[in-house]
């Protein structure tokens, strides 16, 4: 790989780190022009950025508008690389089906879950807010996913996630899905007694979380 | 178990002027807990003042906490001002969408009427029943949704979160129509013979840094405070998750106590603010108080003690949010009760 790969997506990373993206669209550009694959080019540039970031958000250099402001640019430079990628560069991603859980609306904490684990290569189907249970399960059914991740801020809803579980079971096929939990009211005693594979705190621990979740699985194939 | 010697107003102004008490002020911070008490739905306050006093008032009487506080959701402001809120029959209701969806609209927006708009007429109305009947003997609070959370009501939080860094002009403008909200109906509670219980739960570190919370909360916050210091009304304030690094600007606003979230250290706080303001907190609402059984309830209530339980200026053991509306009865005596077994001085 050449120096001027490496510099561009460098270029890539600081645009996402550095909430800018104007240089985000405009190194993705460069990426296109010069023929450097943009596979490469979003991994090692627009993903690495928002990897970044999100350390930043767990050190509390970054907040809440930061990370959006990040992920904003990171997509900016993926619409431009997007067309441009090699439908047999990359391998097959997981999938994720995520929401927010029946009757709340609060979708920050699940957008900003979803922002990382695109850019941790994972393939998602966001349900978007309000989401009732059966929708969830239908969903993950359809599109084959590896986990269900369900959201919620507030401890009125939280049945709904229960109900994810339990639909699974009465189904019989509770163990093709991990589904993980997360928001505000939720610990990881809550996950346990639901019967959900795992909980985590923040963004950046769902994706250590999903990642781990799905190792076995690549691991033996 | 003892019952109390004191009733809640004699206990907070002795606890205040140093003079001996039976045991310390505790308020699980009651909601929508309060339908439960009096067997009614959650979706029934809507537009009904009167069962919202009834199943406060009720609730308090029950078991016997320090402070009433009015409060069915965080959206009645915003929705006096154009939000809609969805009330399903018998959860909390919820921000359906944000009073503007296009920025174009922002000059739209008016500040609300407390005695017109939405349902403040009718939480001032449970306000002025709830002191009515009990106003003698406890403080009737009525919760107000601070000008930064109430702006992301306004235009959604991502969209806020965004404008902080775009348009910071914009936010200014929806936090200081939010904080003319605010006033008038702070003003409106303390005409009621209330006093408004501050929550600010955007403001919190899980969301915005301390810069930011210095320069887009902190001024309209500051300004509200001022307000209701200035009808000699003392004002305690709650900002949810994390808040270490905001304590200091949450005094300099003028708080006279602070709300500490579960998500916060009480005992980092008696020690970083505690000799200058009032603390109240901490047990988990959901893991604790839910889910818990009482004797968890217990040893949480009695962490919290250890922790603050001799901070200089006063500590009232209370639940680190509202409560979810489902909590257990037996959780919410417990905590009373192990405050009750501790006395005054508080045993070890």
């Amino acid at each position: 790989m050449g120096q001027i790969d490496n510099e561009l997506f460098k270029r890539l990373s600081d645009a996402v780190v550095d909430m800018d993206e104007d240089e985000a669209i405009a190194a993705a550009n460069e990426v296109v022009e010069r023929g450097i694959d943009a596979y490469q080019a979003i991994e090692k540039g627009l993903s690495a950025g928002m990897e970044r970031a999100g350390q930043f958000f767990d050190e509390e250099e970054y907040f809440i508008p930061e990370l959006l402001m990040c992920s904003d640019a990171m997509y900016a430079g993926m619409d431009v690389l997007k067309p441009h990628l090699r439908s047999d560069g990359a391998a097959e991603k997981h999938k994720v089906v995520i929401g927010v859980v029946e009757g709340d609306t609060h979708d920050i904490g699940k957008n900003l879950v979803k922002i990382m684990l695109e850019t941790s290569g994972f393939d998602v189907t966001d349900l978007g807010r309000d989401i009732p249970p059966a929708r969830f399960v239908e969903t993950a059914k359809e599109i084959g996913a590896n986990i269900i991740a369900l959201s919620t801020l507030m401890t009125t809803t939280m049945d709904g996630m229960g109900a994810v579980v339990r639909q699974l079971s009465e189904e019989g096929i509770r163990d093709r899905f991990k589904v993980i939990v997360g928001g505000g009211p939720i610990s990881q005693g809550f996950a346990d007694r639901i019967g959900a594979d795992g909980y985590a705190v923040n963004a950046a621990d769902a994706i250590r979380l999903a990642r781990a979740l799905v190792a076995p699985a690549e691991a033996a194939a | 178990m003892s019952r109390d010697q004191m009733t809640p107003l004699e206990r907070l102004a002795a606890y205040g002027a140093g003079a001996p008490i039976d045991r310390l002020p505790c308020v699980p911070i009651v909601g929508n807990t309060a339908a439960r008490v009096i067997g009614v739905k959650v979706g029934d306050f809507r537009g009904n003042g009167a069962l919202i006093a009834q199943a406060q008032v009720a609730a308090y009487r029950l078991f016997g906490y320090d402070i009433i506080r009015i409060f069915t959701d965080l959206y009645t402001q915003a929705e006096a001002m154009g939000a809609k809120v969805s009330y399903p029959e018998d959860e909390t209701a919820f921000l359906a969408a944000p009073a503007i969806t296009d920025l174009a609209e922002l000059d739209r927006l008016r500040p609300a009427d407390p005695q017109r708009d939405g349902q403040l007429p009718q939480h001032l109305e449970a306000m002025r029943r709830a002191v009515d009947q009990v106003g003698h003997e406890v403080a009737v609070t009525g919760a107000v949704t601070c000008p930064f959370t109430n702006a992301s009501f306004l235009v959604g939080a991502d969209k806020l979160a965004r404008l902080m860094m775009r348009s910071p002009e914009m936010v200014h403008h929806l936090c200081e129509i939010s904080l003319q909200t605010n006033i008038a109906y702070a003003g409106a509670i303390i005409d009621a013979g209330c006093t408004p219980s501050l929550t600010d739960a955007m403001s919190s570190m899980s969301v915005i840094s301390p810069r930011q919370f210095r320069e887009f909360s902190f001024p309209y916050l500051k300004r509200l405070i001022d307000y209701v210091h200035g009808r000699d009304r003392k004002v305690t304030l709650h900002i949810c998750g994390k808040t270490s690094g905001i304590w200091e600007a949450m005094v300099e606003a003028g708080a006279d106590c602070l709300s500490i979230d579960n998500d916060a250290d009480l005992g980092e706080a008696r020690i970083a603010v505690g000799d200058r303001v009032r603390l109240m907190g901490n047990v988990h609402p959901s893991e604790v108080m839910l889910q818990g059984i009482p004797d968890a309830v217990r040893r949480a209530t009695l962490s919290c003690l250890a922790q603050a339980k001799d901070s200089p200026k006063g500590f009232i053991v209370a639940s680190g949010c509202s409560l979810p509306t489902e909590t257990p009865f037996a959780n919410i005596h417990a905590m009373l009760d192990t405050v009750r077994e501790a006395g005054w001085p508080v045993k070890n």
